[in-house]
């Protein structure tokens, strides 16, 4: 695994407000850096920028490497950047099974289903690849959703206030089940909640970086 | 009271599908004495057309149809996000908005042996002197009638499926699928479109019912012999003797139509077996800048030629003297526009008449029934308003036109304008459906505790909060009254000539500069609707105070 590195972004609103100067940041694997500020501060726009999504009408300049890679001028869907929003966003076409068969990359398809079911039974959703998604609760959908994340073999991982749309209860165990699970790479993690926060991690505050 | 206008209307537009429909089943069976006494299957199937104008109608209608839907989902593909993306949003309506016998009409113009086309590139190019004579114009295979119906419904297919991108979750589909690997048009193949084609099929199959049973455009871009079977059934139908022969095929469509419609059933149910197959297998398909630019390429193209179809009309209606090859004409005049226009006064008025009648009814009717559904006071049959749409125009016109001559309703003005509601209202319904059902509860609430009674909520809030959506339903309304052909001619009895019917009874015998300005007078009038509908609204909200 390697490391995250930005270096030196700074964004700009269409109006000219700056959302970030010159940020520059290094996340290491296992590491966990969280970006935390109100609403409107920018955090999402900064995964934007990293995931190659943002909006054209914000200006941005500054470097993003994985590793020994830089990013600037790779493709979305090649820069191997996992990525979870506050919604789960499990296609609703598809099963449980369909949904992380989506995500996996390559294998025969004893394989592949083989490590559906594993993952699966790993996430205590034994029995579920037939499910519909809809049928779910919400704390099982954010765990699929993780699962087909990591399936997909991020190099680094995203986290868009993923946790904010569980109950308090679901919550703790979701965030738990998150680091554990991605324990081996460097983790971005945008939120506004101090609760979220794991101890090992470091904060970033948007609010202190815009205009 | 509500509810009881609620039923009267449902049974005032059920009423015409009813008698129809039994109006087409009876003559068939010659269970229509004064009309038809005799059965007309074995005399329609004898008929040595029969077959050769099914085929050719099967033809056309579902190459038209498979071609409009890989056109949208292409354009959807290439241009959804891009700069393109938002032209089409703004050029849609307006394209969607001129008739098709207009459209028609400005094709034939274009592709024409003589038409804009071979002149651009003559003689330059090809060396034409005179317009060669390789090719006609209606083509004998049904391919200019194929080509008018694309560039025709695809607008429409697509202003369908635009719209149904924010129920789907386009930008986070696209997002999540490409950060899990996925190149664009994947993310497009396999999680986008599989979720969006159940949301247009009914669209789809509006189209493909409608391609089926054309007629004013099937005349003017259709080959002659054999035309297409809805054509057949006009000329048979229009015959005094071959009522039953004409409702027997009209049944004959009708069935072929539903046989369609399994078929597409069929094939949407192998193909999704087989898409969901290959979503499972993780490839991740690679970006073609190559493939996506010459997508935009056949997209550009397309609108360009719904485009020019309408600029040539113009031009053909100011043309004095225009001989081939010159590229433009050589003399211009306005004597068309201003001597013609006397002549067409009396179908104009008819036109605006009738097109004011529905707009009004529709836009009443339609309230009326989304009122009702909003207090609950109706049962759930908002079905009732697809089956003009999804009954081929043919089978129903054909029905009413024979109990209206039982019941001496025929040749008369409000039997015209009733059969336009008939086709206006489903649109009207369905346009302000969407807004009335998404717009806020608390709004009522809100009026309704500073103690504004029902009446003053819906005039005073619910309606001015709705101008926009009223504003395109009624243009909707408007431009699907200039552009009906059918019902006026069989409802109308030859009695109430519109600017539909003089275009398509005039073609073919009439100087090209007046067949020009009537399409352009009938592609003029829903377009200023449409400019008024994008007014309106913004004319209101400057006057409100802030």
């Amino acid at each position: 695994m390697y490391p995250l590195r930005v270096e030196d972004l700074t964004l700009q609103l269409p109006d000219g407000t700056y959302l970030s100067r010159e940020l520059s940041f290094v996340i290491e694997p296992g590491d966990i850096l969280v970006l935390m500020g109100p609403s409107g501060s920018g955090k999402s726009t900064v995964l934007s920028w990293l995931t190659g999504t943002l909006d054209k009408r914000i200006r941005a300049s500054g470097e993003v490497w994985l590793g020994e890679t830089r990013l600037y001028d790779v493709a979305v869907e090649k820069r191997k950047l996992g990525l979870m929003l506050q919604q789960d966003y499990l296609f609703p076409h598809m099963s449980v099974g369909q949904n992380l068969k989506f995500g996996l990359r390559g294998g025969s398809k004893a394989e592949r289903e083989a490590r559906v079911t594993e993952s699966l039974e790993s996430a205590g959703l034994a029995g579920m690849t037939d499910r519909d998604p809809m049928t779910l609760s919400g704390g099982q959908r954010a765990r699929v959703s993780l699962l087909r994340t990591l399936l997909s073999e991020p190099c680094a991982l995203l986290l868009d206030e993923p946790f904010s749309r569980l109950d308090v209860t679901l919550r703790e165990q979701i965030r738990e089940f998150t680091w554990r699970s991605a324990a081996d790479l460097p983790i971005l993690l945008v939120t506004h909640d101090d609760a979220d926060i794991p101890a090992q991690a470091s904060i970033l505050n948007m609010t202190e970086l815009g205009e | 009271m509500i509810r009881t206008a609620g039923y009267i209307l449902a049974v005032l537009f059920s009423l015409p599908i009813i008698a129809g429909l039994l109006g087409s089943v009876l003559p068939a069976f010659g269970l229509l004495p004064p009309l038809a006494a005799t059965e007309g299957f074995t005399e329609l199937f004898a008929d040595p057309r029969f077959w050769p104008s099914i085929f050719l109608s099967l033809k056309t209608a579902v190459i038209a149809t498979l071609l409009a839907l890989s056109l949208t989902m292409l354009t959807l593909v290439c241009a959804h996000g891009t700069r393109l993306w938002r032209w089409l949003n703004g050029l849609l309506p307006p394209l969607l908005a001129v008739p098709h016998a207009a459209i028609a009409v400005g094709l034939l113009f274009l592709i024409a042996p003589s038409g804009w086309f071979v002149r651009l590139f003559s003689p330059s190019i090809t060396g034409w002197e005179r317009p060669p004579t390789a090719w006609v114009v209606p083509d004998s295979g049904g391919w200019s009638l194929i080509l008018g119906l694309v560039i025709k419904e695809t607008p429409f297919l697509l202003l369908a499926a635009a719209a149904q991108l924010p129920a789907v979750k386009v930008d986070a589909a696209l997002r999540i699928g490409r950060t899990l690997g996925y190149a664009p048009a994947r993310c497009w193949s396999r999680l986008i479109l599989p979720q969006l084609y159940p949301r247009i099929r009914l669209t789809l199959l509006i189209i493909l019912a409608f391609n089926l049973s054309v007629v004013d455009m099937a005349i003017l871009l259709g080959p002659g012999n054999p035309p297409t079977f809805s054509v057949l059934l006009l000329s048979l139908v229009n015959d005094p003797g071959s009522r039953a022969v004409a409702s027997a095929g009209a049944l004959v469509l009708a069935a072929g139509v539903g046989l369609v419609f399994l078929s597409t059933f069929m094939l949407e149910k192998l193909i999704s077996y087989l898409a969901a197959r290959r979503r499972e297998s993780g490839h991740r398909g690679n970006a073609l800048p190559v493939w996506r630019g010459l997508a935009q390429g056949v997209v550009i193209g397309g609108l360009l030629l719904s485009v020019l179809a309408i600029v040539t009309l113009l031009i053909w209606s100011f043309a004095r003297r225009w001989r081939f090859p010159n590229i433009l004409p050589t003399e211009w005049t306005m004597q068309h526009w201003g001597s013609r226009l006397g002549e067409f006064a009396s179908p104009l008025f008819t036109t605006l008449t009738l097109a004011l009648f529905t707009m009004i009814f529709a836009i009443v009717a339609a309230i009326i029934w989304l009122e009702a559904e909003r207090q609950n006071k109706l049962p759930k049959i908002d079905w009732i308003w697809y089956v003009p749409l999804l009954v081929p125009q043919v089978t129903l016109l054909f029905g009413w036109q024979a109990m209206a001559l039982l019941t001496g309703t025929d040749g008369k003005w409000l039997s015209v304008a009733y059969s336009h509601w008939v086709y206006a209202i489903p649109y009207v319904v369905l346009i302000l459906a969407v807004a009335w059902r998404e717009l806020d509860p608390n709004w009522n609430n809100a009026a309704s505790v500073l103690g504004a009674g029902y009446w003053r909520v819906l005039f005073r809030v619910r309606l001015p909060l709705m101008i926009k959506p009223v504003c395109q339903a009624a243009a909707v309304a408007l431009a699907v009254s200039v552009a009906q052909y059918l019902p006026t001619l069989l409802l109308g009895a030859g009695r109430h000539q519109t600017i539909a019917i003089e275009l398509v009874t005039s073609f073919g015998g009439v100087d090209r500069r007046v067949i020009a300005v009537l399409a352009s007078v009938q592609s003029v009038l829903p377009l200023i609707a449409f400019v008024l509908a994008l007014w309106i609204p913004v004319y209101f909200k400057v006057k409100r105070p802030a």
